[in-house]
């Protein structure tokens, strides 16, 4: 310890000033008299050291002070006795006594004061691994010393969009950062491309194996050189890490990716993700040691291992610098046809038009990073596109991308079972629960006379409010209502047993009620519909219990608040044979769902089947979606294959639900070119890969999909992009410090985490310098008055 | 020498004086707080203490073992902490956890003295004590560990105070906090179910009515 050899060394002036009191050839009067002195010079030194020990200020006090007393004392002391005379003596004394007292009991207070100071000694300075630098020694909130500036620069070409993400680092300290950041991505996103700049330079980035990826990071990192990688967490969520950003200067890392523009009802939308809704981890906290990649405010828990990775902390907008963590957007929409209107449900925009070309900006310029950025487009009434092919040739290999939307069939009404399950956990706190229960409302609202249903609630338990599914009755309706409104968000996203609650006992109850009441034989159709906002980090687990437990049910995710997991209401629903949509605009709750909703009660394209006419088999081996899913009213059929040419036709056929086949032929030979498509192609193919592996519960084929991602140059979840410069920037000598730079709280979202107040007072250590400056002023007035009396 | 020694003194009385004033009006605010909390008890509205107090008692908390008894403000900005120890949340559900913030050198001292298995009481502004048995007491490194509100258990009461108890620095990183579930979480499931045991009763001595009828005959 710090203090350990002061003190040692202070505690030797006691010994040093004691022997000239203890040399008796002195008169013996004044010995006599000197008594009780004599025992107040060695406290008082052995105090102040005490006190200099603890408030590690030992030049102030005790050296002064000791080297003052020792050659004074005898001095005075000889002086003294020879001027020494009758009462004024006396009274003298007294005072001398009085105030050698005080001090006496002053030092003793002291002592009494700071001696458990010692204790605190050695708890101080544990300053482990893992300690988020965005909070100081002090545990104050101290702003990340990386600014981070972000500018999606948009490109739609047809169904494919296409963006540069650049990330700007810009290190406002005197040291040498390293900068991790955990961002989100649109849940279908294909990353193609990491360039990293340092002033003028450019470094093109490689896709490698991600194991590989990290060494070649690391080793880069660790030698001084300029570095960036990217590596997927989720198919959503992704971590950048830049290593040796000099002081005072910025790095920037590009990153390039595409995405398929989703088309549904005559409206194209495309959404960018800035945040993340910070994710309940569920199971029991692994107690493992700190890793070298951790970051995150969530340790791994037995369902989910990387909680860490997943979890940066989420922080308000006023926590971060003011220029800090602020986008600028641009979309420029080649959509292929004349659009009526470009909007967005989520920012005001600026729209410009040339000619078929619409540039989109946000009307404040820079967004702040807390909420989806959505974008809208249509086509005039009547001329929305029923059908698209797109053409690329890459690599000697030829890609076809084709859309084909089902005409709208009649409508069949068939009595339905409908679950309503709502997320009522901490995480919709705020907005979310306020958006999700309006949603709920409309929803009851499609119940008809006929329609059984139930309400499901769950954060950390779930709470359904019939035990099972009631008629639709006004008085059902009613209680329903009630429920419905009294909601609130608090506690922990436990979604598997709210799953199995809402899956399981419609089966059952199902049953129950073919064999006990024979009026209601008539074939329900069943459907469940959650409402959340999907931040749990055990999906993957959930879609498997989704597909072990679905039966004849189909499940329909409806995403709630600013930043919902997009990831999770696509897949949900794809395992679960329903569809999802989104509520993004705050005051529009009614549209997107009106859709959902109408959708579920429409019937069901079943059966789908497509073949390339006139091509091999081995054409259809390399078509994606391998196997399509159900059509929903308005939802468009999109295939992609590889090594088919533009010529022939798509044929399409389904059967509806009343035994009726449904055909549709699409000529290829119109097709437009597009760019692309190589990459949407290998990452279906990816994506079915992934697939297989979760139907046969087996372990994805690393070997197969690493080399399909590095042949596309793609980002999976077994490569990662990494570049690395070539000479070395940081000096070895200069130290790297780690920034893990928070993402900002969904807007209009309730923030969970809170930090630990201040919960001590300036009282103790106002008190303990009091007492230690009249102490001493009291020595030295003693001191004084001994000396020239 | 004399003037310097005089502005020592002084400035040495000053520093002690604002020492000493910390708990002085830690322990004043108290008495008035208790007013207050008659009062917003007698009107259950909020009602603060002074008029231009912003904040107001929402609770009691009261350690029986040790004898002491202080009552909680809302919020624990520095404002509030001076006066009472502040309620950081909760407070709102009958089952909701609370969590309670307080300075180690005034109110929240005696929390180094809280064993396992004592008792804590909390009382709402609708007087109902509420109680609670410590749990565990733990240290923990505020520069690491965040709070996560949603992850609380129904019925925790958390005390959160600075740590070492004896420290000078008021800025450390450490905190104590402690632990106590709620015994009333299982009592309030028995009101419930002593309630629907009521109606039962209720109803089988209507039958017995019936049966007492029968039998009578």
């Amino acid at each position: 310890m710090m203090f350990s050899s002061l003190s040692s060394k202070n505690s030797l002036f006691p010994y040093r000033l004691s022997p000239p009191f203890q040399a008796g050839d002195e008169p013996p009067e004044t010995r006599c008299r000197y008594l009780p002195v004599r025992s107040a010079p060695p406290l008082a030194p052995s105090c102040s050291c005490v006190a200099a020990r603890v408030l590690g200020r030992p030049s102030l006090a005790s050296p002064r002070r000791a080297g003052r007393s020792s050659p004074m004392a005898p001095h005075g002391f000889g002086g003294l006795v020879t001027r020494s005379e009758g009462l004024r003596v006396g009274r003298k004394q007294r005072v001398v006594r009085f105030m050698e007292g005080v001090s006496l009991w002053m030092a003793m207070l002291l002592v009494l004061f700071v001696q458990p100071l010692y204790a605190e000694a050695n708890t101080g300075n544990e300053d482990s691994a893992g300690v988020l630098h965005f909070v100081d020694g002090k545990g104050q909130w101290q702003e990340p010393a990386l600014v981070l500036g972000s500018d999606f620069d948009v490109r739609v070409s047809g169904l494919i969009a296409d963006s540069k993400l650049v990330r700007t680092f810009k290190n406002t300290s005197d040291d040498w950062r390293e900068g991790v950041f955990v961002f989100p991505l649109p849940e279908k996103a294909s990353v193609y491309g990491l360039t990293m700049k340092i002033g003028e330079r450019t470094i093109v980035g490689e896709v490698q194996p991600r194991a590989e990826a990290k060494k070649t990071y690391e080793t880069a990192r660790d030698a001084g050189r300029h570095a960036a990688t990217v590596e997927q967490q989720r198919p959503n969520v992704f971590t950048t890490r830049v290593a040796n950003i000099p002081p005072g200067a910025e790095v920037s890392v590009e990153l390039s990716y595409q995405q398929l523009v989703s088309y549904q009802d005559g409206v194209f939308e495309l959404s960018v993700p800035t945040t993340l809704t910070p994710r309940y981890m569920p199971g029991e906290p692994l107690a493992v040691a700190p890793q070298q990649w951790q970051g995150g405010w969530a340790l791994p828990t037995t369902e989910v291992l990387d909680a860490d990775a997943i979890s940066p902390f989420t922080v308000d907008v006023d926590d971060v610098a003011a220029d800090s963590h602020r986008a600028s957007v641009r979309f420029t929409i080649d959509a292929g046809l004349a659009l009526a209107n470009v909007s967005s449900p989520s920012h005001p925009v600026v729209a410009q038009q040339d000619g078929q070309v619409f540039t989109v900006e946000p009307q404040v310029g820079e967004i702040v990073m807390n909420r989806d950025f959505v974008l809208r487009w249509q086509a005039f009434a009547g001329q929305e596109p029923g059908a698209a092919v797109f053409h690329q040739r890459w690599d000697g290999e030829d890609y076809l991308l084709a859309m084909v939307v089902p005409g709208r069939a009649g409508k069949t009404r068939l009595p339905r079972e409908l679950t309503f399950v709502i997320d009522t956990s901490g995480s919709m706190a705020g907005e979310s629960i306020r958006q999700a229960r309006e949603a709920l409302h409309l929803g009851l609202d499609t119940l008809a006379p006929g329609d059984r249903f139930n309400v499901i609630q769950f954060n950390s338990q779930p709470h359904a409010l019939f035990m099972q599914p009631e008629m639709a009755t006004a008085n059902n309706l009613a209680r329903a209502r009630q429920y419905v409104s009294g909601l609130s968000a608090d506690g922990g996203t436990e979604m598997a047993s709210a799953l199995t609650m809402a899956l399981q006992s419609q089966r059952a109850v199902g049953r129950m009620v073919a064999v006990s009441s024979e009026s209601d034989l008539a074939p329900k159709v069943r459907q469940v519909v959650f409402m959340t906002d999907g931040a749990v980090g055990n999906e993957s687990a959930l879609f498997d219990q989704i597909r072990r437990q679905l039966g004849d049910q189909r499940l329909f995710t409806v995403a709630i608040g600013s930043a919902p997991n997009m990831h999770f209401m696509r897949e949900a629903a794809r395992w679960g044979r329903g569809s999802y949509t989104s509520v993004q605009d705050p005051t529009d709750i009614s549209g997107p769902l009106a859709k959902l909703f109408a959708a579920m009660e429409a019937p069901v394209l079943t059966d789908i089947k497509v073949s390339w006419q006139g091509q091999s088999a081995s054409a259809l081996e390399d078509s994606f979606p391998r196997r399509s899913g159900d059509l929903f009213q308005g939802e468009p059929l999109l295939q992609v294959v590889r090594g088919v040419s533009p010529a022939g036709e798509l044929s399409v056929s389904g059967r509806l639900p009343g035994g009726g086949v449904w055909q549709q032929r699409l000529d290829l030979q119109q097709a437009a070119p597009g760019s692309g498509l190589n990459r949407y192609w290998a990452r279906e193919k990816i994506d079915s890969l992934l697939d297989e592996a979760r139907v046969q519960a087996q372990e994805p084929q690393k070997s197969k999909i690493t080399e399909l991602a590095v042949e596309h140059n793609l980002m999976s979840p077994y490569t990662s992009f990494v570049a690395v410069d070539k000479t070395p920037a940081r000096a070895p000598e200069s130290a790297l410090l780690k920034d893990n730079l928070p993402t900002l709280l969904p807007e209009g979202s309730q923030s969970g985490m809170v930090r630990y107040p201040q919960t001590a007072t300036f009282a103790p250590l106002l008190i303990a310098l009091g007492l230690l400056g009249l102490m001493f002023s009291a020595a030295i007035t003693l001191l004084q008055r001994r000396a020239y009396p | 020498m004399n003037r310097s020694l005089l502005l020592l003194i002084t400035s040495s009385s000053m520093l002690l004086l604002f020492g000493l004033w910390v708990p002085v009006k830690a322990v004043v605010a108290q008495e008035l707080l208790e007013i207050a909390w008659a009062e917003s008890q007698a009107r259950q509205t909020e009602s603060r203490p002074w008029p231009w107090a912003d904040t107001w008692p929402v609770a009691k908390l009261s350690m029986p073992e040790l004898g002491s008894s202080m009552i909680v403000l809302a919020g624990v900005h520095g404002e509030s902490l001076a006066f009472g120890p502040g309620q950081m949340m909760g407070g709102g559900g009958q089952q909701e956890a609370v969590v309670i913030a307080g300075h180690r050198d005034t109110h929240f001292r005696p929390l180094k003295q809280l064993e396992l298995g004592n008792e804590l009481r909390l009382q709402s502004r609708d007087g109902l004590w509420k109680e609670y048995r410590v749990q565990t007491t733990r240290v923990v490194d505020s520069r690491t560990e965040l709070i996560d509100t949603h992850k609380l258990p129904a019925g925790t009461l958390l005390l959160v105070t600075c740590y070492p108890f004896d420290s000078m620095d008021a800025g450390g990183p450490l905190r104590y906090v402690v632990e106590a579930r709620a015994e009333g979480a299982a009592r309030v499931v028995d009101v419930e179910s002593l309630e629907s045991d009521h109606n039962q009763v209720l109803y089988s001595q209507a039958i017995l009515d019936e049966i007492d009828t029968v039998a009578g005959l």
